[in-house]
């Protein structure tokens, strides 16, 4: 009986530590300075918001990663509303597509063809929202279900159907992924903001302390506008 | 060591396992240790609730209950209590059955592994051998006595 008492105990003891150490430590990749200089010409992104605000918040996002979808759902929302529209910041997004997610190029090629008819945002958050649709575990054939969304959203979905059949933003897609790839970025989902990489999820609070930090320093040169057919302009307003 | 006292221990691994997992699950730990596998992918998936609770908060639950099972027939007047080793048998079998159709959910449907819940399903699996090897001792003990 003793020797079972010891073992109880010790488990507790191990345990307990173990469980209070992984609450209270500090998970979080640590925040890095980031070199913004000789962005890829063709990675633009997407962008949400006045493009003269003062701080811009970029996004790198799979959009089959889970965290990612927690984050548009639940914290961009907000950042958006007391952030954008109050033109503090604006957002600009990067498709970041990991290898290990099935769908999410076929996902980021139905946001582009979205944003061809000028519908990106709403594609995004309809994405973002439903990932157990359409994601590698729902199907193995999304398009149908983007089809679905398309038809939703009010987009002429021949045009969408043959945009996506073509992959016609396949450059485009893969710009914004050297991107993310050049500048380091390891996990999704990860933002820089001002001239800070900040890998993982954020909430609201970090997200406007930064921004606040951001609003304070000196402009850090990024991605800009490149010159093209069609200017980056803000979304219109969601439905 | 008794066959009980190895399953409260084992029971009481599986608790602290099942605890991580669920304090992740509420939002109070905000990053899995996971150095095997996707354990992200595995506890936001679909298959991480059930019956509207963490599939987490169920582990805990059930190690729970194997624990104060256990530690009950350590008891002297429960120590060769036929329904108590029943008891603990089946629980155990349908925790390692449930930890075994997860598993397989990981593998061939989520494809992405999280090491802790492989790690709680081998403990449900232990668990359900010691229970059943106290239970047929107990049945051979009570049939050389009877």
């Amino acid at each position: 009986m003793t020797g079972f008492l010891i073992g109880m105990a010790t488990v507790v003891l191990i345990g307990a530590v173990a469980i209070a150490t992984l609450v209270t430590k500090k998970s979080r990749p640590p925040i890095t300075d980031v070199d913004m200089q000789g962005s890829p010409s063709q990675a633009r992104g997407y962008v949400y918001g006045d493009t003269t605000a003062p701080v811009q918040i970029i996004e790198f996002a799979d959009f089959e990663c889970p965290a990612c979808g927690l984050f548009a759902t639940l914290t961009e929302p907000d950042v958006r509303s007391r952030l954008v529209q109050t033109k503090q910041a604006y957002v600009r997004f990067f498709d970041y597509p990991l290898p290990m997610h099935r769908n999410t190029w076929d996902a980021s090629h139905a946001a582009a063809c979205a944003d061809e008819q000028g519908k990106f945002w709403q594609m995004h958050d309809t994405l973002f929202a439903n990932q157990d649709r359409w994601n590698g575990e729902a199907t193995s054939r999304p398009k149908s279900v983007f089809m679905g969304y398309a038809r939703e959203l009010g987009l002429n979905d021949g045009q969408f159907e043959k945009c996506w059949d073509d992959r016609k933003y396949q450059k485009r897609i893969a710009s914004n992924r050297a991107e993310a790839e050049r500048l380091h970025v390891s996990q999704t989902p990860s933002f820089i903001i001002g001239s800070k990489l900040i890998p993982g999820a954020l909430g609201y609070d970090e997200i406007k302390k930064l921004v606040t930090a951001a609003a304070g320093s000196p402009p850090v040169a990024g991605p800009t506008t490149p010159a093209g057919p069609r200017p980056l302009m803000a979304p219109a307003p969601r439905q | 060591m008794t066959k009980r006292m190895l399953a409260a221990l084992i029971a009481l691994v599986g608790l602290f396992v099942a605890l991580y997992l669920t304090l992740y699950k509420v939002g109070v730990i905000g990053e899995l240790a996971c150095s095997i596998g996707s354990c992200e992918a595995v506890q936001t998936s679909r298959w991480s609730t059930f019956l509207g609770l963490p599939v987490a908060a169920w582990g805990l639950a059930f190690y729970a209950s194997v624990l104060v099972i256990a530690l009950t027939g350590l008891m002297e007047r429960y120590e060769d209590s036929r329904p108590l080793a029943l008891g603990m048998l089946a629980l155990t079998a349908w925790g390692a059955l449930f930890s075994l159709w997860l598993t397989y959910i990981e593998l061939f449907v989520i494809r992405a592994i999280c090491q802790w819940c492989v790690i709680s399903a081998v403990l449900a699996v232990g668990l359900t051998v010691v229970s059943y090897l106290d239970w047929r001792e107990l049945r051979a003990w009570r049939a050389t006595d009877g």
